[in-house]
């Protein structure tokens, strides 16, 4: 959506001059603290409509968030990243680390009333290896030899090996009701725009294209939230959500960095009614390098490029600040991220000095190095959007400085996969990775998985990683793992196959009524006890109003 | 007449048929496929996943094979269900064994889009017309000139741009109008006036918008109608019978300049379907506009092809009215049909 960004800044000059108030701003006092109370709505804003609530077959982001207010999993992750039980009090994991055994707590219930119990996950994990459910994700499933229930409370299962990212997994793996769904067609059944869950909330009302709204759920499995209703709306424009959120019709919203770094400091009046935050989001962008087409096979060339790139400007000028610098493929704050490894810093001079070793040199005098009579000259391809288009042309304009000529060319994003990413017919692509919160990284920078349509795009190729990402898949112990991945991160930034350029923030704005914000956020992000925040009554919206 | 009618209504068939192919084919030219966004870039999305949605959606056929099943629904005005909203019927609802009703994606943004296009011709005709008809009596003298400054101004402003002022000044600094969407998050509590009430005040800015930029086409032609009529010899005939100027205007040169107008309003009956991305995506709408974005984003094929067939079959039929309404109103035109 890369023209709506544009046309924001159209309105920035205009929304920095304003200084009308916005909305009905009456006099609360926001800071006097308030006990936790049950009650009250939260209105918030989703850029996308999901497809369905069936998270294992609708793919979305808007699907996952509204999913996740409905459905547990068997674990999850705590505010610090580590696995907790959700539906499991615990979990055990046998001696030759092949079979993992969830205990699941006692007298769960569905919304429904009826109970949940180990038969749910079983037929959930069925669902989900079953060749006929239209899911994307079942191969981390279909890697379980046997999966049982010796009894209402435990499931229990094998693998042929130790699988390490399993327990992410389960913890992805939100558990259906089978009392509705046996029997059922997966992929076309109403339950996907009527679901029951176990989570906080249950389904209240879907309007199509405009708002999902959300209730409390009595029988909530893991105790009772304490704000009553949840409503999100459908705003597909940012600047539309943000009008919404100064005219107080939202209460929240994700901001872009020129909303959150522009116009709330110039308006310091917006800050009494809305609170900002910033947490760490789950990618990385990345320039990475065609490693099976030439020059780029040279590790001196990819490192020169690296060195050429000043990272910190393109997080200043893309991001106006709002992000860092990474040098090891994981969400930064995480124990996965090697704290050893430092990005590579802007260096001109040595980036030259690089590429006249590995050969290239300004032998005709029009400015572009050369070798063997070719020049270095390249293609930087990316999708539509903004922020990757912006980093580009930074690129481009420092690679210049040492002599590289560079083109930047910019695709719809089916195109740009279809047609250059699964053919690898690209030379430098400018991309991002979103990540899960298991450090496995198997299926981008094995080298066994180069093939078309599979995700080490670059074709990196480098044994002893190959070797690591292998033991890291079979080592369920964090502290060992984190050894493995560590060393794993130390080779990739040495090879230098791809270049990192940053890791965004994500800024979420909430309305100063939602008490119970943990802020600054924890390494999950200020969701993770979006049960615990409340709305104090006397900063409540008329109740009317959004009945 | 009816022979006629016959003819013409048979000669769509081919016409459809034939449309429907090209739309078909050149939509399936664009790299990508369902499967290449839907899973996109999750590294928990396998390949052999992926070529299993493909199967699922006949993606790996050949593109005539594709387009035979497509045709063999299509006969049976079967539009299908879309790839990526979870299966929802592409044009009618759907009840399924337990009486779930699962409503159609076109069925529910059409009227939402036809209510606005509607709104906003009708709006635009009722300024266009007083615009014109001044404009041509003070031709070339001050409010001529100042009628077309502002509705050229009107159409070269850029849309969202004044929608984001508007939104900003009727919604923020004053709690005059809702900012987005189309009801109020009460709206099911409210009494049928309120929800008439609510949907207008939701409408306002919309509708207002897209008026702005028809207008200016509009008002000219019916400046330039007035024009043409007020130099034909009726017209001073009227004047030397000593008739009032208003009479001149509104009974006897005003009927005569609408002509043109209503085949200009005619002709845009198949674009009330279409929607604006913008707009829609600005005022959080859910119309066509949207929905067929999003399809083509998503290469969801059968939302696509059930747009386009709908809009090409509605367009064909507008133009049947068309020619049908002259051959009704002009006996010369009818008479040549009679041969």
């Amino acid at each position: 959506m890369t023209h709506f960004k544009t046309r924001f800044w159209l309105l920035v000059p205009f929304l920095l001059a304003a200084c009308g108030n916005p909305g009905a701003s009456s006099g609360i006092d926001y800071d006097h603290s308030y006990p936790p109370q049950q009650g009250g709505t939260l209105i918030d804003a989703m850029t996308g409509e999901p497809s369905g609530l069936i998270p294992m077959i609708a793919g979305e982001s808007a699907a996952s968030t509204i999913a996740g207010y409905i459905f547990n999993s068997l674990i999850k992750y705590d505010r610090n990243l580590d696995l907790e039980g959700e539906l499991a009090k615990s979990w055990d994991i046998s001696r030759d680390q092949k079979t993992i055994t969830f205990h699941l707590k006692p007298g769960l219930q569905w919304a429904d009333g009826m109970p949940l119990t180990s038969a749910d996950a079983l037929f959930t994990w069925q669902l989900v290896t079953d060749d006929k459910t239209r899911t994307p994700y079942g191969a981390d499933y279909k890697l379980v030899l046997k999966a049982e229930t010796p009894d209402p409370l435990t499931f229990r299962v094998s693998y042929s090996q130790p699988y390490a990212p399993a327990m992410d997994s389960w913890a992805g793996l939100q558990i259906l009701p089978k009392h509705i769904l046996q029997g059922q067609d997966i992929n076309t059944t109403a339950f996907a725009r009527n679901p029951v869950g176990s989570h906080y909330y249950k389904l209240e009302d879907w309007r199509n294209g405009e708002r999902i709204s959300l209730v409390r759920n009595p029988k909530a499995t893991q105790g009772q939230a304490y704000i009553d209703r949840i409503v999100e709306r459908i705003i597909p424009d940012s600047a539309s959500q943000f009008l919404e959120l100064l005219a107080d019709n939202i209460d929240s919203m994700v901001l872009n960095p020129i909303q959150y770094a522009r116009i709330f400091p110039s308006r310091p009046e917006l800050g009494k009614e809305i609170a900002l935050y910033r947490e760490l989001g789950n990618g990385y962008t990345y320039l990475g390098f065609n490693l099976k087409h030439k020059p780029f096979d040279d590790k001196r060339v990819r490192l020169a490029i690296n060195y050429a790139i000043d990272k910190q400007e393109i997080i200043d000028g893309v991001l106006l600040g709002l992000g860092e610098p990474v040098a090891a493929p994981y969400k930064p704050g995480t124990r996965w991220v090697n704290p050893e490894l430092k990005p590579y810093g802007y260096d001109p001079e040595k980036a030259r000095q690089l590429l006249k070793e590995a050969g290239f040199e300004d032998h005709d005098g029009d400015g572009i190095l050369d070798r063997d009579g070719k020049p270095l000259a390249f293609e930087i391809l990316t999708n539509q959007n903004k922020q990757r288009e912006m980093s580009a042309v930074l690129i481009q304009r420092r690679l210049k400085e040492i002599g590289i000529d560079v083109h930047i060319r910019v695709l719809e994003g089916a195109s740009f996969v279809g047609r250059f990413i699964k053919t690898g017919d690209f030379d430098v692509i400018v991309l991002g990775w979103s990540l899960s919160l298991d450090p496995d990284q198997f299926s981008i920078w094995h080298s066994s998985q180069t093939k078309p349509g599979q995700f080490n795009i670059v074709g990196y190729n480098n044994p002893q990683v190959d070797k690591l990402l292998e033991q890291g898949r079979l080592e369920l112990n964090p502290d060992k793992r984190m050894k493995i991945y560590h060393e794993f991160s130390r080779l990739l930034l040495e090879d230098s196959p791809v270049v990192y350029l940053y890791a965004g923030y994500g800024l979420p704005a909430i309305h100063q009524r939602v008490k119970g914000i943990a802020n600054p956020a924890p390494p999950a992000g200020i969701g993770y006890n979006s049960y615990e925040w409340y709305i104090p009554e006397p900063l409540r919206r008329n109740e009317m109003s959004t009945r | 007449m009816t022979k006629y009618l016959l003819k013409r209504l048979f000669w769509m068939v081919p016409l459809l048929v034939g449309i429907s192919l090209i739309s078909f084919l050149i939509m399936h030219l664009a790299p990508g496929d369902v499967t290449t966004t839907e899973a996109g870039f999750n590294p928990k999305a396998s390949e052999e996943s992926r070529q299993k949605l493909r199967k699922l959606y006949h993606l790996d056929e050949p593109l005539l094979t594709q387009y035979g099943y497509w045709l063999k629904r299509m006969a049976t005005l079967d539009f299908g269900t879309s790839f990526a909203s979870h299966q929802r019927p592409v044009f009618l609802q759907i009840k399924d064994a337990e009486g779930n009703i699962n409503k159609g994606m076109i069925q529910e943004a059409l009227p939402i889009t036809l209510l606005i296009n509607v709104l906003s011709l009708g709006l635009i005709v009722v300024c266009a017309l007083p615009l014109g008809v001044v404009s041509a009596v003070t031709r070339n003298r001050p409010p001529d000139r100042a009628i077309t400054v502002f509705v050229f101004v009107g159409f070269a402003v850029p849309g969202f741009w004044l929608a984001l002022l508007m939104m900003y000044w009727l919604g923020v600094a004053h709690d005059w109008l809702p900012i987005s969407g189309l009801h109020s998050l009460d709206y099911e509590h409210l009494s049928t006036p309120e929800k008439i009430a609510d949907t207008i005040r939701h409408l306002a800015i919309p509708v207002f918008i897209s008026a702005l930029g028809g207008l200016a086409g509009i008002s000219l032609f019916v400046r330039n109608g007035m024009l043409d009529v007020l130099h034909q010899d009726y017209i001073t005939t009227a004047r030397a019978k000593g008739l009032p100027e208003n009479t001149v205007i509104y009974r006897h040169a005003l009927r005569n300049a609408m002509l043109p107008l209503i085949t200009i309003l005619g002709l845009s009956i198949p674009g009330l379907i279409g929607g604006s991305v913008i707009a829609e995506s600005l005022f959080a709408i859910p119309g066509m506009g949207k929905l067929f974005y999003d399809a083509v984003m998503m290469r969801d094929f059968p939302v696509i092809m059930g747009i386009l067939t709908i809009g090409a079959a509605l367009t064909l039929l507008g133009n049947l009215l068309a020619d049908v309404a002259y051959a009704w109103a002009d006996p010369r035109v009818r008479r040549g049909v009679a041969k």
